[in-house]
């Protein structure tokens, strides 16, 4: 195991541990809500005819909680960790940091009072009103300086490609939140957008899918590039490969948010462009999950005794699964039988459930035991338990949404002799209806994992110091 | 100088400095070069020096 614990340098860890704890807090709450919202869509009744409770306004609360409050959260976590570690350094303006942990929990509490009262601004990913917006700004400039100002003082030459994945999520998610919250507020709790009719849904889509490539891919891939070398003991496959992941990824991502919109009002060589760049991002995403994968050449022997590396590279695997499903479904001709059917869902949640959560929680199983002074986490069994009930669920959902998608496209553009409409909306209801009792079940199996992570994260944290001895590895 | 001839000097620009940087990459640096770099997560724990000798022990 290479958990060892450096000597030489006294790093904050404070701020890591912080958000490694709400990582899983708030994975957890975001999760369950969406299990929620599952039994929903299959016993309407679960609303309880009230309105706090009802599915459009629990459901950008599911989207914020998991992106904003659990993947967000490990990513400053597992970004102060490595840029510290990989610089060499402690952390720049470390009061700063404590503002960013303090002030994006703000921004989630906020977040989870808001939504369910029905306040928003209506832009998917983007509903938060306009006063919260404000505090995210500021969390997010504290960030950048925090992160960059670490990176100036480094003790070391080189910046490690990690970081410079991080550099690239925290810089565009910035100029995104700023450009796609730009309005007009009316009230404290009332704004509409500067932009209009179709320029809106552009800047939107633009907005909307470059926080899937920046903050759902670009910041991920850095802790890949920290976490995958360091569980598997061994450098990445090739550095000069991940140079040109890195240039190539953030060069085509920032093009590709058309896709969200074909066959509508936008103009069609606009569409074109997204369609393109979207297929051809397919190559540096499987550039960069190759070299991902490939660091284990030689020493696949460890995925069988080690589950945390288990999840690190089984992560990777949904994420090539979702990079080549995602150019796929981008074409246009693909699109008109995927789009606005449960497909689309199946395909963000093999991204989000595959790639993003497993990363994380395989990072998160790797820098806890590191940050509360532990060898290992208190019981590597559990973290197996919890990678098979992850897996089952995962596979669950998306086989449940692919069937449920692509029969629903099928139904939904099949039409008679005459002309008129084999089957009606209602009709096509009814078929999902099975699949939507197996995407629950897919659910539920993903949060009994998470909170038999919670339960071992837990004993890890109040085991005595140095309590827990790195297994030795068997040779 | 319209629009469009401003976006196609840009696109162009944009390829050859991609292709620039595959040939800095490939061409001029040399495998040892990104060496040290690629081991960065590792050097950090370097310094205690019987811990660094434990995990190659493994190997």
């Amino acid at each position: 195991m290479s958990q060892t614990k450096s000597l030489n340098v006294d790093y904050n860890y404070t701020v890591v541990r912080l958000f490694a704890v709400t990582t899983v807090l708030w994975g957890i709450v975001g999760m369950v809500v969406g299990v929620l919202l599952a039994a929903q869509l299959y016993w309407p009744a679960l609303n309880f005819d009230t309105a706090w409770l009802t599915y459009s306004r629990l459901r950008p609360l599911h989207t914020n909680a998991v992106i904003f409050a659990f993947g967000t959260s490990a990513l400053f976590a597992t970004s102060y960790y490595v840029v510290q570690r990989t610089c060499q350094v402690r952390l720049f303006a470390e009061k700063l940091a404590m503002f960013t942990f303090i002030g994006w929990q703000v921004v989630i509490i906020a977040a989870a009072i808001t939504l369910p009262l029905g306040i928003s601004q209506s832009k998917e990913y983007a509903e938060l009103e306009w006063p919260i917006d404000i505090l995210i700004t500021l969390v997010w400039v504290s960030y950048a300086i925090v992160f960059f100002g670490t990176l100036v003082k480094r003790n070391t030459s080189h910046i490690y490609v990690a970081n410079w994945f991080y550099g690239g999520f925290i810089i565009t998610v910035a100029a995104l939140h700023i450009v796609n919250s730009m309005v007009i507020p009316v009230s404290l709790f009332k704004s509409y957008s500067v932009y209009a009719g179709a320029v809106d849904a552009m800047v939107q889509w633009w907005y909307g899918h470059n926080a899937v490539g920046f903050l759902l891919t670009a910041g991920f891939l850095g802790m890949m590039y920290y976490f995958v070398p360091k569980q598997a003991g061994r450098p990445v496959y090739s550095y000069r490969l991940s140079v040109v992941h890195f240039w190539a990824l953030i060069a085509l991502y920032i093009w590709a948010g058309s896709h969200h919109l074909h066959y509508t009002a936008l103009p069609d060589w606009t569409q074109s462009v997204g369609m393109v760049m979207s297929v051809i991002l397919f190559v540096p995403s499987w550039g960069g999950m190759i070299n991902g994968i490939m660091t284990l050449s030689g020493a696949w022997h460890k995925l069988k005794t080690d589950p945390i590396l288990r999840f690190l590279i089984v992560s990777l695997s949904f994420y090539g699964m979702s990079t080549f499903e995602g150019p796929m479904m981008a074409i246009k001709s693909v699109n008109a039988l995927s789009h606005y059917t449960d497909w689309t869902i199946g395909h963000v949640h093999s991204g989000a459930l595959g790639w993003v959560a497993m990363v994380s929680i395989g990072a998160m199983y790797h820098l806890i035991p590191a940050v509360f002074n532990q060898g290992r986490m208190y019981s590597v069994k559990l973290i197996n338990t919890h990678f098979w009930l992850h897996t089952i669920g995962v596979v669950l959902y998306i086989v449940a949404m692919w069937i449920s998608g692509i029969m629903q496209g099928m139904m939904w553009r099949a039409v008679n002799i005459d002309g008129t409409l084999t089957y009606s909306f209602v009709q096509s209801l009814e078929a999902s209806y099975p699949f939507y009792l197996m995407r629950f079940i897919g659910g539920c199996f993903v949060v009994t994992g998470m909170l038999i992570m919670a339960y071992n994260v837990v004993k890890t944290i109040r085991a005595k110091d140095g309590a827990l001895e790195p297994i030795a590895e068997a040779a | 100088m319209d629009m469009a001839t401003l976006h196609s000097i840009f696109t162009v620009l944009v390829f050859v400095g991609f292709i620039g940087l595959v040939v800095w990459l490939f061409v001029l640096k040399r495998k040892p070069d990104f060496d040290e770099q690629a081991n960065l997560p590792f050097a950090d724990d370097q310094k205690p020096k019987q811990q660094q000798k434990q995990e190659s022990d493994h190997e």
